[in-house]
């Protein structure tokens, strides 16, 4: 059994394949690290967040992925993967904002039970290789990668759920919690 | 009919009996009743009751049932007037889920079709991984589904209103096995998040500690080189001299 977070909390497996990490990948949402496995609320993600790019040829440049493989419901993912956010051609040791943000950030809201948000950071075989993905739902980070010839570098992912919390018995209702 | 059939598959949570309206809920339990005689391990009679309802609320061809009678039904699976699809067909013994009564065949069809992909990936996805024992067990129970198992109070409570007579216990009982096994996928992936965030804390840990022995032990060498230099020059000295 590995101990790599990544691969225990199923992130490797339902939305990448075995990866090396090779770049630092620092995601800071209001001055708190996101560290695997963490839990933020939705109002603390309600605004982009710092993510700071390791690396050290400015040359090289990566595009951020950031996708929810639990939407609606982790217990029936439908729309698996769910594209939250897309910014390309990022210098190596800069941050996003030095990238084009083609996908606009949209701030987790999770619906019913708990999601991972995942962060995967992945490098470009060349500056501008990227084109925006038809629509964000049903997306595939692997397919993805595939077609624009990316390699993941780096990860990292976050559970999220509703302000309110999980969790309690569900009546029958229409407005499902 | 359609659109009541589509609007419970749009909201795929796991309740999605509620969207019936009141007026099908009688023909629901027979169909449901129709359906448990499908599967090969149910060849249960109807109680009395249901037969009276059936034939109160079915007194001739019912568009869902295109003409079929009773005692086509108490024939058995096998003699069945085929008005089912080969492919629901194939679908009931394994994941009857619970839908609309007035399209019972391609309705069905559709939705355990939705039902049986969902396994399938999870099946996928988890054989690299440590819940490989959840994984075989996920499959069997569904399979099983078809087998009787005592209906729970709650899971009848949560699945009946108040107004209605309590449902043919195989369905209960179907509805009670799905509910277990979200419960336990829920519970598997709550174990597989606690177990993920206190490896990233033992790492975090570890990777701290490291840093700070290093961070240590880089200081104390600073210290020692800059009390050496202390003591090598402790009088007053010219270090710079101008010219003027």
């Amino acid at each position: 059994m590995s101990r790599d977070p990544l691969i225990l909390g199923h992130v490797v497996g339902d939305v990448l394949d075995p990866f090396a990490r090779s770049v630092s990948l620092g995601v800071t949402y209001k001055n708190r690290l996101v560290i695997n496995g963490s839990e933020f609320k939705p109002s603390a993600v309600v605004d982009k967040p710092l993510v700071q790019v390791g690396g050290d040829d400015l040359r090289i440049f990566y595009t951020l992925v950031m996708v929810d493989p639990d939407a609606p419901n982790p217990s029936d993912p439908t729309l698996r993967e769910y594209l939250h956010w897309l910014v390309t051609d990022i210098p190596a040791t800069t941050n996003a904002s030095f990238g084009r943000e083609i996908v606009c950030y949209e701030c987790p809201r999770p619906a019913s039970g708990i999601h991972r948000v995942v962060l995967v950071l992945l490098r470009q075989i060349g500056r501008e290789t990227v084109f925006t993905p038809e629509m964000r739902h049903n997306f595939s980070t692997r397919r993805f990668a595939m077609e624009h010839y990316l390699v993941p570098v780096a990860a990292t992912y976050y559970n999220c759920q509703r302000e309110a919390g999980t969790g309690g018995r569900r009546f029958i209702r229409d407005d499902r919690c | 009919m359609v659109s009541s059939s589509s609007s419970s598959r749009s909201s795929p949570s796991s309740n999605p009996s509620v969207l019936i309206p009141p007026t099908m809920r009688r023909t629901m339990e027979e169909v449901w009743n129709d359906i448990s005689l499908t599967t090969p391990h149910h060849e249960r009679l109807l109680i009395p009751s249901d037969h009276q309802s059936y034939h109160h609320h079915h007194p001739a061809s019912s568009p869902s049932f295109k003409g079929m009678i009773l005692q086509d039904f108490l024939a058995g699976p096998l003699n069945r007037p085929r008005t089912i699809s080969p492919h629901a067909v194939e679908e009931l013994p394994l994941l009857p889920p619970p839908l609309s009564p007035t399209l019972p065949r391609t309705a069905l069809s559709l939705n355990s079709g939705l039902e049986f992909e969902y396994l399938r990936p999870h099946a996928d996805s988890h054989s690299n991984s440590s819940s490989n024992g959840q994984n075989t067990c996920f499959i069997p129970s569904a399979i099983s589904g078809a087998i009787d198992g005592p209906p729970s109070p709650t899971a009848l409570f949560s699945f009946c209103s108040k107004n209605r007579l309590p449902e043919n216990s195989a369905v209960g009982a179907d509805r009670y096995r799905r509910r277990m096994i979200n419960n336990r996928e829920s519970a598997a992936r709550s174990r597989a998040r606690k177990q993920a965030y206190t490896n990233e804390l033992e790492l975090e840990v570890s990777r701290l500690k490291e840093e700070n022995a290093k961070l240590k032990k880089h200081y104390e060498e600073l210290r020692s080189a800059m009390v050496a230099q202390q003591l090598k020059s402790n009088t007053l000295q010219r270090s710079f001299t101008a010219r003027f």
